[in-house]
C-alpha cells in the first residue's frame, strides 16, 4: 500500500506545474464575472482565444529563453531584439525604397542565408548514411564546395526577391524570412562574444540590450516614431494573416507558439543538439572535455533565442498594427519569470520545454483573470511579482523544508541521560 | 573488551556521543541507528566504502544535515545542529576532502573569517589579528608567510589553515574528511604530527580515511560503517588490516599482488611526446615553466607513470597531451608514429585520446544527468541519426558499461550525482571508454574511492594495457604508481629527474628524485645544464 501511495506521490509530484494550472484554470471559472447572457466569461472562446494570443509574443521569447537558461546562460537583450524586429517589419510593410531598414536588413540576410547553408549541407550530407555519423570537419572538399554554391544561391535569389519588392513594399513572407534572419545574426554574434571571449552572459546581454534598443530606435530617424501599419492602405492587406484567427478560435500567433514549443521541445529531447544544451547547462567543463564544441552550442542557442525574439516583434507588429521602439520593454523578465515557473532552474541542466509551456499559460491566465476582475494594474504588478516568488518556492521544495525546520526547532530534546530501554552501546562495548 | 588507552587521564564524559543516527535520502537508507562516541583527545578513524555512510554521520555532526532521527550529545549536552554555524558554536569544526578557504583571501583573513578581531564596531584590527594567526600557525609547525593570499600556498600548507580556523574557533572536536588525499609524503607526515599533538592537548578528532596506513599509524579507535550500519568499533592497535577489509566490504578482498608483464610488453611505440611544455601563467626564477623539456614514449601495452610531489607538473603533461593549453604549450606529439596536432579536446577525441580528470565532480561528471546521458556524451554522434537520438542506443551503450564495469546502479538512468564515489570514476571511465581511445590517460583514478572499487580500476587498467592501448597514469599513492606502472618518470618542479624501470622501484627512490635538492639522473642533469 505504501509502494502505491509513494508512487502517487511522486506522480502528483512530477506533475504539480500541470495542477497548479488547473487549480488556476478552476480559480479563473469560479472567479470570472457571468455576463448577462449568463456565459462565463473567462470560459468564453473569445476569451480563451485572447488569452493564447497575448501569451503568444512572451511564449515564443520564452521558448528560446528556455533553451538559452538550460545552458545556465541568460539572455537580456530580447526583450530589445523583440523591438528591433517589430521596427523592421513596421518599416520594411509601409515604406518603399532603400530605407535604414532594408539597407541593414537585406546583407544581413544574404550573409545569414550563406553561412547557414555552408554549415547545414555538409552536415546533413555527412550524416545521411545511417550509423555513419562523420564530424562536419571530415566532410568532403565537393560537399563543402556544394553547401557554399547554395549557399550563394539561396543568398543572390533572396536578395532579387526583397529587393525587387522595395518599391512595392514587403510582403508577409519576406518580411517573416528577413526579420528573424536579422535576429538570428544580431543572437549569433551575441553568443560568440559570449563563447569565445569567455564572459558572463548576463553582462554581455545586458550591454547588447542597450545596444540593440539603440539601433532600434536610430531606425526610426530623428522622431523615433511609432510607425502605424494599416493594412489595406500603407500595407499589405496580407499582414493581416497574422492576427487572423484559424477555424474561428485559434489565434495565428498561438499558432506560431505551439509550433515553436513542438520543434524546440522535439529538438530539445530527441536530438543530440538538445542533449549538449543539457549537458553545458549541467557541467560546462565536462561538456568540453568530453570533445563537445561547447562554443558552437553556446553560439547556437543565443542564435535561436534572437531569432525567436524578433519573430515576436513581427507578430506584435501585427497585432498592435504599428511598429515602436518600446514595444518589447520588460519582454526579457516576463519571459524569464514564465521560464522559472515552469521549473527550469537558472543554474542550468534542469527543466523541460513542457515546464516552460505550463509557466507561459499560468502568466497568461493569471494576468487574464485579474483582468476579468478588472484589479488595478499596479496591483496586478505585485499580484504578479509575489505569484513568480511561490511558484519558484514551490519548484525548489524550499516550503517543505521550512516546514520541516520549523517541527525540529520546536520539537522537545530530552535532557535526561539514555533512554531506559536503551543499552548503551559503550556499555556493551566494555 | 577494553576501550584503548588514550594518550592523556581517561576521561569520563565523551567529547561528542551520537546515538541511534538514522537518515535517509528518499527511498534510501543511508544510515540506521548509528551509535558513535568520541572522547576527548581521542583520534577516532571512521572507515567504510564509499556509500557507507561515513560523510553523511559527519555531516550531521557538523550540522551541514539537519533532517535526521536520534540525538547528539556534547560534553554530555544534548544539542540541536541545524546549521555549521550552531556546530561551531558546539565546538565542533569540519575540514573537508575540498577546502573551504576563501582563496584570494590572505591568511589570516582567512583564519578569522566570521570571527574576525574587531577594533570598534566594525574596523577589523589587522595588526592584532596577524599577530594571533602567527601564535596558532606557530603551534602547527607553519612556515610560509601570513600576508599572503591562501592561492599561493601548497596544499598542505591550506590544510593548516583550516586547522588554525578550527583552533581559533575553539574547536575541541575536529572532523577531518580525506585530509591527506592530496598530500605529498612529507607533508602528510607533518600533518600527522599536529594531530597528535592536538590529541595530547585534549582536542577530539574523528579521521575519515580510505588509506589503512594513516588509520594504522594514528588511530586510537577505529569505527567501521557497512551499508549505513556501524559494523564494529575495535582498539586501533589492536586493528589488523585483514579484519578492518573483512567488516569494510563484508568479504575477503585477495590482496592484489604485482605481476611483471614487462616481459609481454612490446616494443611498438604508440604515443611518443618530445620536448613537451608549458609556460608558467605566473613565473618566477626559480619555476619558469610549468613543464619543461618533457620526453617520454610509451609502447602499445604499456602502463606509463609519471611521479612527482604535488604541483610538480603531471597534471599538467596529461592537459597538454589532451590539447587543453592550445597557445602556451609547446612540443611534439606523435600516435603510432604519425606527427599529430591537438589544439583542443575534439582533436584529442579524434586521435583516439581519452583522459580520466583527477576531479570527476568538476570535470569528469554532468551530476545532474543519468549515467546513460553522461556515458553517451561523447559519442553523441555514433547515437543519433541526423541529429536525432535513436531511441534506446544511450540506454543499451550505458547498459553495456554498467556490465562491463560493474558499476552498481539502479538502472542506466540513474542519475550521476547519486552515486557513490567510485561507481561515479568508473562512468567517468566508461565516458572514455566508449570512444575507444589508444592512448589513455589517468589522473589520479583512485583518489577518494574505496578499496572495492579501487581494486576493479587496478584490474581494469592492466586489461585495457593487454589490448594495446598506451596508458599514462598519474598517482599521488605512490604503492599504486609501482604497484601498476611499467615505467615511471619522476618529476620535479616541472623538469624530469628520473626514469625509472620496474626493477628501480621503490618509494625512497621515487621521493628521492621528486624531492626539491634530491638526486637527479645523469641523462637528465645534462639536460638542465643545457637550459
Amino acid at each position: 500500500m505504501k509502494g502505491i501511495g509513494t508512487a502517487a506521490g511522486n506522480f502528483l509530484l512530477k506533475t504539480k506545474l500541470f495542477w497548479g494550472l488547473a487549480v488556476l484554470y478552476g480559480a479563473g471559472i469560479v472567479l470570472s464575472p457571468v455576463n448577462r447572457k449568463g456565459v462565463n466569461i473567462f470560459l468564453e472562446p473569445g476569451n480563451q482565444a485572447d488569452v493564447l494570443r497575448q501569451v503568444s509574443n512572451n511564449g515564443i521569447i520564452a521558448v528560446g529563453m528556455t533553451l538559452v537558461i538550460l545552458t545556465g546562460g541568460i539572455d537580456l537583450s530580447v526583450g530589445s531584439m523583440m523591438a528591433l524586429g517589430c521596427m523592421l517589419c513596421a518599416m520594411l510593410l509601409t515604406l518603399t525604397g532603400w530605407t535604414a531598414a532594408s539597407v541593414t536588413s537585406i546583407p544581413i540576410l544574404a550573409i545569414v542565408s550563406v553561412f547557414l547553408c555552408s554549415y547545414l549541407v555538409p552536415l546533413v550530407a555527412t550524416n545521411l548514411r545511417r550509423g555513419s555519423a562523420r564530424p562536419v570537419e571530415q566532410a568532403g572538399m565537393t560537399t563543402r564546395l556544394l553547401g557554399l554554391v547554395l549557399g550563394v544561391v539561396v543568398a543572390a535569389s533572396l536578395v532579387w526577391w526583397t529587393t525587387s519588392q522595395l518599391q512595392t513594399k514587403f510582403g508577409v513572407l519576406s518580411v517573416l524570412i528577413t526579420v528573424p534572419a536579422v535576429g538570428l545574426a544580431i543572437g549569433g554574434l551575441t553568443g560568440l562574444i559570449i563563447s569565445k571571449g569567455r564572459l558572463q552572459p548576463f553582462i554581455v546581454t545586458l550591454a547588447m540590450m542597450v545596444a540593440i534598443l539603440g539601433v532600434a530606435r536610430l531606425l526610426g530617424g530623428e522622431t523615433a516614431a511609432v510607425y502605424p501599419v494599416y493594412t489595406g492602405s500603407n500595407a499589405t492587406d496580407q499582414f493581416d494573416i497574422l492576427r487572423a484567427l484559424v477555424l474561428q478560435v485559434i489565434p495565428v500567433p498561438g499558432i506560431f507558439f505551439l509550433v515553436a514549443v513542438l520543434t524546440f521541445g522535439f529538438i530539445l529531447k530527441y536530438t543530440s543538439f538538445g542533449r549538449y544544451i543539457y549537458a553545458i547547462g549541467g557541467n560546462e567543463q565536462a561538456a568540453r572535455l568530453a570533445g563537445i564544441r561547447v562554443d558552437q552550442i553556446k553560439t547556437a542557442v543565443y542564435a535561436i533565442a534572437g531569432m525567436l525574439a524578433s519573430l515576436a516583434g513581427v507578430l506584435y507588429t501585427a497585432q498592435y498594427r504599428q511598429g515602436k521602439p518600446d514595444a518589447g520593454t520588460g519582454a526579457e523578465l516576463d519571459a524569464i519569470a514564465a521560464v522559472v515557473i515552469g521549473g527550469t532552474n537558472l543554474m542550468g541542466g534542469k527543466g523541460s520545454m513542457t515546464g516552460t509551456f505550463v509557466g507561459v499559460l499560468i502568466f497568461g491566465f493569471l494576468t487574464n483573470i485579474l483582468l476579468l476582475k478588472n484589479i488595478n494594474s499596479n496591483i496586478q504588478f505585485v499580484l504578479k511579482g509575489a505569484i513568480i516568488l511561490a511558484a519558484v518556492l514551490l519548484q525548489e521544495g524550499q516550503i517543505g523544508l521550512w516546514w520541516k525546520r520549523l517541527r525540529a526547532r520546536t520539537k522537545k530534546v530530552s535532557t535526561d541521560g539514555p533512554r531506559k530501554d536503551e543499552v548503551h552501546f559503550l556499555q556493551k562495548l566494555r | 573488551m577494553s576501550l584503548p588507552d588514550s594518550p592523556s587521564q581517561p576521561p569520563q564524559r565523551l567529547a561528542l556521543e551520537m546515538r541511534q543516527i538514522s537518515k535517509s535520502f528518499g527511498p534510501t537508507q543511508v544510515l540506521r541507528d548509528v551509535d558513535f562516541a568520541l572522547r576527548p583527545g581521542e583520534i577516532h578513524a571512521l572507515m567504510g566504502e564509499n556509500g557507507a555512510g561515513k560523510s553523511t554521520l559527519m555531516k550531521i555532526a557538523g550540522g551541514l544535515i539537519e533532517d535526521f532521527e536520534g540525538q547528539i550529545l556534547v560534553d554530555g549536552q544534548p544539542v540541536h545542529l541545524a546549521s555549521p554555524r550552531d556546530a561551531t558554536r558546539a565546538g565542533i569544526a569540519m575540514i573537508h576532502q575540498e577546502l573551504s578557504l576563501v582563496p584570494e583571501l590572505q591568511v589570516d583573513e582567512n583564519i578569522f573569517l566570521g570571527q574576525e578581531k574587531l577594533q570598534s564596531l566594525f574596523l577589523v584590527d589587522r595588526r592584532n589579528q596577524i599577530q594571533a594567526a602567527r601564535d596558532v600557525l606557530r603551534t602547527l609547525d607553519f612556515q610560509g608567510k601570513v600576508q599572503v593570499p591562501v592561492s599561493q600556498l601548497r596544499v598542505g600548507e591550506q590544510q593548516l589553515i583550516e586547522i588554525a580556523k578550527a583552533l581559533v574557533a575553539k574547536a575541541r572536536i575536529l572532523i577531518m574528511d580525506e585530509a591527506t588525499s592530496a598530500l605529498s609524503i612529507n607533508e602528510t607526515d607533518r600533518l600527522f604530527q599536529v594531530i597528535r599533538r592536538l590529541a595530547e592537548e585534549g582536542v577530539a578528532i574523528v579521521y575519515i580515511s580510505h588509506r589503512m596506513e594513516e588509520v594504522f599509524a594514528l588511530a586510537h579507535t577505529v569505527t567501521v560503517l557497512r551499508d549505513g550500519r556501524r559494523i564494529g568499533t575495535v582498539p586501533g592497535k589492536d586493528a589488523t588490516r585483514r579484519e578492518l577489509i573483512r567488516m569494510m566490504v563484508g568479504r575477503e578482498i585477495q590482496e592484489m599482488l604485482a605481476e611483471d608483464k614487462s616481459a609481454t610488453r612490446t616494443a611498438k611505440p604508440m604515443l611518443e611526446v618530445r620536448n613537451l611544455s608549458l609556460e608558467h601563467p605566473a613565473p618566477t626564477p626559480s619555476r619558469p615553466m610549468l613543464v619543461q623539456d618533457i620526453s617520454f614514449s610509451v609502447g602499445a601495452g604499456e602502463v606509463f607513470g609519471l611521479g612527482g610531489l604535488l604541483g610538480a607538473g603531471r597534471t599538467e603533461v596529461l592537459q597538454v597531451l589532451y590539447g587543453l593549453h592550445p597557445g602556451t604549450s609547446d612540443g611534439n606529439i606523435w600516435i603510432e608514429g604519425k606527427p599529430v596536432q591537438i589544439l583542443g579536446p575534439v582533436q584529442a577525441k579524434a586521435r583516439g585520446i581519452a583522459l580520466v580528470t583527477e576531479d570527476r565532480k568538476r570535470d569528469g561528471l554532468v551530476l545532474s544527468a543519468g549515467i546513460d546521458r553522461n556515458i553517451g556524451l561523447p559519442v553523441m554522434r555514433t547515437l543519433t541519426h541526423l541529429g536525432i537520438v535513436l531511441p534506446g542506443k544511450e540506454k543499451e551503450l550505458a547498459t553495456s558499461i554498467i556490465r562491463q564495469l560493474n558499476i552498481h546502479a539502479r538502472d542506466p538512468e540513474q542519475v550521476t550525482g547519486s552515486l557513490s564515489g567510485g561507481n561515479q570514476q568508473k562512468v567517468v571511465v566508461g565516458k572514455c571508454l566508449v570512444t575507444k581511445p589508444r592512448v589513455f590517460l589517468l589522473d589520479e583514478p583512485t583518489r577518494g574511492i574505496d578499496v572495492g572499487a579501487k581494486a576493479e580500476i587496478y584490474r581494469l587498467i592492466g586489461q585495457l594495457a593487454d589490448q594495446g592501448l598506451a596508458i599514462v597514469l598519474v598517482s599521488s599513492e605512490l604503492p599504486e604508481l609501482m604497484l601498476l606502472c611499467d615505467r615511471i618518470l619522476v618529476l620535479r618542479e616541472g623538469r624530469p629527474t628520473a626514469l625509472l624501470d620496474r626493477s628501480e622501484f621503490s618509494q625512497e627512490t621515487i621521493l628521492e628524485y621528486a624531492s626539491p635538492g634530491g638526486a637527479i639522473q645523469p641523462e637528465f642533469l645534462k639536460l638542465e645544464t643545457t637550459v
